[in-house]
């Protein structure tokens, strides 16, 4: 079950760049990059659990809308997801629960404000036995 | 990083590059960029007029897919980019033309306070605004509007803060369209939008976003500059945000819900990002609505903003508010969509302007103009890096010939954030402005680097494009003297 996630640079931006061996992985590692821009995640204990199902046309869609349901529950709720893990995964369905906690300025440095997970450049696709993706954020 | 471009880009004189519309099969008008000789190499490798070409190809454009000095790459449309489309023709309207912080913009307050006078006290008074204003990631305000109430605001922009007391008329006649766009629907904009801005109007977030103490240095245009208040050696104050999470969630729900629109009305598109719908269409209407709203809600986040700066300085200074003449010069928005009437080719057509990292520039004698500065025109505010200066134009008659009435709106970045931070490496920002006399605060480990000065281009260079080919006229220049960031 490897995964991982790294980013790379884009213009005014960040993009983050991820593999893994399934699609709900690939997911996940996206996810969890989205929280290593948002701030230092190694400090955001897995302390409360939500959950995530979500919908969309097509699987680079659907890594958009997850990853837009992992922004809002911070920028909503002030939720850092320290892990990800994604039970179910197609092309256009995807359950996952994140564990994480309320972000605490005591404890938690944050980095970056992201406004937005973008279509620009997406890429999610499965190359031989790997899944990658390609997603830019919009800071 | 070069991205480059493969089609043709001829110049038309000193600081205007034209993108013939033969050199694309679908594009319906030409690509025209405001550049100048020194500008235009780094314009070509950032990859902006590949998106003018794009811009080129949507329904219903008239004139010319328009790209101002400061053009950067940006999603979908570039960030400098003008486009209009004729309603009546089957125009449309792209969130990508907006963007995701709807009606970014900025504010200008001027006081009548000596630059030289504050210059002793000026650190201890950055840390008291930095204290007293919230910033940074995550950070709401001190203001949390419940959702009945946020849905007035949504509807009525800054008329529904005079009404609640935390505005005054005189503020909101010194704003764009005066704080409010007419047809905003706050039913058209999501729940998780309005749960993003319940405790966001009246913070100013992260990214480029500042405040910012400045020194008027030089006055170009005495007549404009007195018109608006301004005079050398005064200190103004600038305030740069946005619609904060509601606007990014507006614009991410319609990019969303607009995905399947393109492919309904047989538009092909030569990028994913520039989903769009006909601006008569129920998409269409639908989210200019809800962008109308949350422009809005843009513009109570910068009232607010200003009411807390205004504070800050007074107590800070131990004097009433009324003695320090600290009076709003303008506000402008430089991502929004706005429905207006321009002559093309002669007659009068109700066109749906985009102004994406654009600000509008209109001329003396417009009647969307404030009646104070209708003899003179619109102030149009140019913020520049925090190591340069800033500006203040005015509107001319030239570009509602030339532009639909708009300006620049920066100087553009030119450095990535992350080659932004590796240039900055071993070096402290904060004490290389401070050898500068600028006092700089930032809440982020990151801000400052990020938002270095060498991160932009040149804005003098910028700004004297601009005012050469006429799409606004230099009236003063400001120096940064101390700085807050997120």
């Amino acid at each position: 079950m490897a995964r991982h996630c790294e980013t790379f640079d884009h213009t005014a931006d960040v993009g983050l760049a991820a593999r893994a061996d399934t699609l709900g992985e690939l997911m996940a590692a996206l996810a969890e990059g989205l929280t290593d821009v948002l701030c230092e995640r190694s400090a955001v204990r897995p302390a409360h659990r939500r959950e995530l199902r979500v919908e969309a046309e097509d699987v680079e869609a659907l890594a958009v809308d997850f990853l837009s349901a992992v922004l809002v529950a911070f920028d909503v709720d002030h939720f850092l997801a320290a892990e990800v893990n994604v039970s179910a995964a197609s092309e256009t369905t995807l359950a996952a629960e994140l564990r994480g906690e309320t972000y605490d300025p005591a404890r938690h440095e944050l980095k970056d404000e992201v406004k937005a997970v973008t279509y620009h450049q997406l890429r999610i696709a499965r190359d031989g036995g790997e899944w990658t993706g390609r997603v830019i954020l919009d800071l | 990083m070069a991205k480059g471009f493969e089609g043709r880009i001829e110049q038309v004189d000193a600081n205007r590059w034209r993108i013939p519309k033969d050199c694309r099969p679908n594009m319906r008008v030409d690509g025209m960029i405001y550049s100048s000789s020194a500008l235009i190499g780094d314009v070509i490798d950032g990859g902006g007029p590949e998106q003018v070409a794009n811009v080129a190809t949507l329904p219903g454009i008239v004139g010319a897919s328009l790209a101002m000095p400061d053009i950067h790459w940006g999603y979908g449309f570039c960030i400098g980019g003008v486009a209009a489309t004729d309603v009546e023709a089957g125009g449309v309207v792209s969130p990508g033309g907006v963007g995701y912080d709807i009606n970014c913009g900025v504010r200008l307050l001027r006081t009548d306070l000596d630059a030289g006078d504050l210059r002793r006290r000026l650190e201890a008074l950055v840390g008291q605004l930095f204290r007293d204003v919230p910033v940074g990631v995550g950070t709401g305000g001190p203001f949390r509007f419940e959702k009945a109430e946020l849905r007035e605001l949504l509807a009525e922009g800054v008329g529904y803060l005079v009404r609640r007391g935390l505005a005054d008329e005189a503020d909101r006649a010194a704003t764009e369209s005066g704080g409010c766009l007419p047809g905003a629907d706050p039913g058209a904009v999501s729940d998780e939008a309005l749960r993003r801005g319940r405790d966001q109007c009246g913070s100013l977030g992260a990214g480029n976003h500042f405040i910012e103490l400045q020194r008027v240095e030089t006055v170009y245009d005495r007549d404009a500059a007195e018109a608006f208040g301004l005079a050398e050696g005064q200190v103004t104050v600038m305030i740069h945000s946005g619609s904060r999470g509601l606007g990014h969630q507006v614009c991410g729900d319609y990019l969303k819900q607009l995905r399947s629109a393109p492919g309904r009305y047989g538009i092909d598109l030569p990028d994913r990002q520039l989903v769009c719908a006909p601006v008569e269409s129920d998409e269409g209407r639908r989210y200019l609505a809800a962008m109308r709203a949350a422009a809005n809600f843009a513009w109570c986040n910068r009232q607010l903003l200003a009411r807390q700066v205004r504070k800050s300085i007074a107590k800070f200074l131990g004097q009433a508010q009324s003695s320090l003449g600290l009076r709003q010069v303008y506000d402008v928005a430089h991502n929004i969509a706005k429905i207006e009437t321009h002559d093309v080719e002669g007659r009068p057509r109700r066109l749906c302007v985009h102004r994406k990292g654009a600000t509008r520039a209109f001329p003396p004698g417009h009647e969307e103009l404030p009646e104070a500065y209708r003899p003179i025109g619109q102030p149009v505010l140019i913020p520049g890096d925090m190591g340069t200066a800033s500006y203040v134009l005015v509107g001319t008659a030239e570009a509602m010939a030339q532009s639909f009435g708009s300006a620049c709106h920066g100087a553009g970045r030119v450095l990535s954030r992350t080659a932004a931070i590796k240039a900055a490496q071993g070096r402290r920002i904060d004490k290389e402005l401070a050898a500068k006399g600028i006092i700089a605060r930032a809440r982020g480990r990151t801000g400052l680097a990020e938002e270095q000065p060498d991160a932009y281009k040149d804005v003098d260079a910028v700004v004297e494009c601009v005012h050469a080919a006429g799409l606004a006229r230099k009236v003063a220049r400001m120096r940064p003297m101390g700085v807050i960031k997120g």
